[in-house]
């Protein structure tokens, strides 16, 4: 083959792979701006100001809003990353700082890679057995318990990562002052690492705020006002999947406007954490 | 010695061995030359001398610029850049060799017309034999690396030393027997003086050898001749 | 040609004071012995340089110096390095505590994640509890002793790490000066830096040995020759030869040393 043909059969098979590639992304992306639209048209639609002033209206009762079910979302997740980020930032820390060689931190690793990939109904079923049943009924406290159970494992992942990747060398300089471990690690590993652990933990948080399958066996949901963290609490998820398998257009109507409420705060995190990633890495 | 990792390093300084056993010919070809045409108050011979000695500086300049831009390039170390150095100062002590035979060569022109004396040029043989064979033995020790050989140059300077003595002795009473060879007997004394620097030359090149293989300049006082004319 | 270390290597000393005085040390990584017997001494208030191929154990042998090693499951070092007469190896001493005192700058800037003025100020801190406008003197003078205080007392609320390289080298000198250390280990401080940089960190090295004991390993072999009074020169985890800069690199005494120092191995 003479060289001009090679490089006519490599350009061909160049344009293969890139026509298959670009054939793949769009399919990819065709759904998800359907997905996107359906959302938005439908999400709008049901949109208002009493949306987020109102509480859940009883069932074949007009108006209405989700006061109750966006605040006890915040209530949940707001202590279920109260207890799930510390916990999973200290456990972070330990394997990547104190027992990086350390046998414990390889089966921690491990228990948190399959934690991580568990299905979260499996976390909401373990919850309702080891809370809700000696309780004897369902609470926000155990919704709460289930997200934790959710926000661990992300934290633990990102936070190890990044303070793996702190070079060595910083730890070094700062050992190289006389600086104790535990200075080194508060005041250099974790400073170093900020961006990029702060930017896990809003992951964590975008990812349990649409999670519904543990809260169904947990905090299940409420129709009224509750701030009480011992009983059952509405719950954005949950009260989507309650509306929307009602043939009340009232109450699909709500759930579509949830469906958007729960999109947009999520995409607000993600852009928020990207950003963080961004000014971490340029600087 | 082993080679460089950079083969054109060991190219360089090859070259500049070259340039030096170059340069070394062509004094001891200078000195054998003016020495001849002293004998044979050849004026012809003395003028190629006096040419020849353009080759030898154009050489000498050679040298520097190559020993020059090795340092520049190289940045050498230790025996490296003895070499260097090793070559700038033989060039020069060989340059001045060139100088000396060509000052010969130029008294030869001017007592070529006198009347010619024999006997008088005897000792001056025996002396450029003296130095010529020092001359040649160090640069054999310096093609060869070797510092026994620079260092029995070096310690022999004292024969040349007591070579001229004599020459200096003879030349004088043949200067007070008769006032008619004064001007052509104190060429001769310059000549001989000539021939004892070459022979100091040879000493500095010996010096540089040592130095050049061991990196130590010799320490202890070179044995000296008594010298009437020091 | 081979007379090397039969005589104790302090004959070069011309009476000058030992500072660090290494004697029969060996290092293991794990199995693996990369320091092989290593006797010298470390000279007060003079520059010493460390050189040899990559893997020699020059590198090594600093970290011994402030026990760097102790970081790592699995290093150990046998042997003594007295420091003023005590044992840096011995366990019982405290090793923050030794580091305060054997400084050391790495080879790739490591400036801390936060402003110029805290880089150096945080050390202090470890120390001292001093007023703010003490400190902000000590922070200065030590800004001053790198050569450094003049391109930043305008942005010493800046963040380290926006500063040149060969600026932040020099931050991380202000810094390990500002301790106060007796002794200070350069890990090939220069390169990573461009030939401006590295000169001024040369200059500063040759300043500091005023004050301190100068440890230095380079690769850069002129680098060792400009900066040192004593060189060292490592092979396979051994010493070599060890002698006065000068005389080490016009007339080595080791076939080993010429031919690493004239580029005839690798």
């Amino acid at each position: 083959m003479s060289d001009r043909a090679i490089f006519a059969a490599r350009r061909r098979a160049n344009a293969l792979a890139m026509a298959l590639s670009v054939a793949a992304t769009a399919f990819g992306l065709v759904w998800l701006f359907l997905i996107l639209s359906t959302l938005v048209v439908s999400g709008l639609s049901g949109m208002s100001l009493s949306v987020f002033t109102e509480m859940t209206p009883p069932p074949n009762v007009q108006g209405g809003g989700l006061l109750n079910a966006i605040v006890g979302s915040l209530v949940m997740t707001a202590i279920g990353v109260g207890i799930g980020a510390p916990i999973g930032i200290l456990a972070g820390t330990y394997m990547a700082e104190y027992g990086r060689h350390e046998k414990l931190t390889t089966v921690t690793r491990f228990v948190n890679d399959i934690l991580l990939s568990a299905p979260s109904i499996i976390i909401g079923l373990f919850v309702y057995g080891a809370v809700v049943v000696p309780m004897g009924r369902f609470s926000a406290i155990a919704g709460a318990l289930a997200l934790a159970a959710i926000v661990i494992p992300v934290v633990v992942r990102t936070t190890e990562n990044m303070l793996l990747l702190v070079p060595n060398q910083l730890r070094e300089a700062a050992a190289a002052l006389g600086m104790p471990r535990a200075n080194i690690v508060l005041t250099v590993c974790w400073r170093a690492a900020r961006a990029g652990v702060l930017t896990g933990l809003l992951l964590a948080i975008a990812r349990v705020s649409g999670e519904t399958a543990p809260l169904l066996f947990t905090a299940l949901s409420n129709q009224f006002w509750s701030l009480d963290i011992t009983s059952a609490m509405a719950n954005l998820p949950v009260t989507i999947n309650n509306f929307i398998n009602n043939p009340d257009p009232n109450w699909k109507r709500l759930a579509w406007a949830g469906a958007l409420v729960i999109t947009a705060a999520v995409l607000g995190l993600n852009i928020v954490a990207r950003a963080l990633a961004a000014r971490s890495k340029s600087r | 010695m082993s080679e460089h990792i950079v083969r054109s390093y060991d190219r360089d300084l090859e070259a500049l061995g070259r340039k030096i056993a170059e340069m070394g010919g062509v004094a001891e070809k200078m000195l054998t030359e003016a020495m001849d045409a002293l004998s044979a108050l050849d004026v012809d011979g003395a003028r190629r001398v006096v040419t020849t000695d353009a080759r030898l500086d154009a050489l000498h300049r050679e040298v520097e610029e190559g020993a020059i831009g090795t340092i520049l390039r190289r940045q050498p170390m230790a025996v490296d850049l003895r070499e260097c150095v090793a070559a700038i100062r033989i060039a020069g002590d060989l340059e001045r060799v060139g100088d000396l035979a060509k000052n010969i060569a130029k008294r030869t022109l001017k007592i070529a017309g006198a009347g010619r004396m024999p006997r008088a040029i005897v000792g001056l043989k025996s002396m450029h034999e003296c130095a010529a064979q020092q001359l040649k033995d160090v640069l054999d020790a310096y093609a060869t690396r070797d510092p026994a050989a620079a260092r029995a140059v070096w310690l022999r300077d004292a024969e040349l030393d007591a070579l001229e003595d004599s020459v200096f002795r003879d030349l004088l009473t043949f200067m007070m027997e008769d006032p008619r060879n004064i001007t052509f007997c104190t060429h001769l004394l310059f000549c001989s003086k000539n021939i004892e620097r070459i022979g100091d030359h040879s000493t500095n090149i010996a010096e540089t050898v040592i130095y050049l293989v061991t990196g130590e300049a010799p320490l202890a006082e070179r044995p000296k001749g008594e010298s009437a004319t020091a | 040609m081979s007379l090397v270390m039969h005589e104790n290597p302090a004959a070069h000393a011309h009476g000058r004071r030992v500072k660090i005085d290494v004697r029969n040390v060996d290092f293991y990584y794990g199995d693996n012995r990369a320091l092989k017997s290593i006797t010298l001494p470390l000279f007060a208030n003079s520059v010493t340089a460390f050189i040899g191929p990559s893997g020699c154990g020059k590198s090594t042998l600093l970290r011994v110096l402030n026990r760097m090693y102790d970081l790592y499951p699995g290093q150990r070092a046998t042997g003594e390095a007295l420091l003023d007469g005590r044992n840096i190896l011995d366990p019982a001493v405290d090793v923050n505590f030794l580091r305060s005192r054997v400084g050391m700058v790495f080879q790739k800037p490591t400036p801390f994640p936060m402003s110029i003025y805290e880089n150096i100020a945080f050390g202090i801190r470890l120390y001292e509890k001093l007023p703010r406008s003490e400190l902000d003197a000590r922070v200065e003078e030590a800004l001053r002793g790198a050569a450094l205080w003049e391109e930043v007392k305008d942005k010493l609320d800046a963040s380290g790490q926006s500063l040149s390289g060969g600026q932040q080298q020099r931050l991380c000198i202000a810094r390990t000066v500002a301790i106060r250390p007796e002794v200070i280990l350069f890990d090939e401080p220069c390169s990573a830096l461009d030939p401006i940089s590295t000169a001024k960190v040369e200059e500063l090295i040759e300043e500091l040995q005023e004050d301190f004991t100068i440890a230095i390993v380079t690769h850069n072999m002129q680098q060792a020759a400009r900066v040192s009074d004593t060189t060292a020169f490592m092979y396979l985890g051994e010493l070599v030869e060890f002698g006065e800069t000068q005389r080490m690199f016009a007339a080595p005494e080791n076939k080993r040393t010429q031919d690493y120092i004239t580029g005839r191995f690798g």
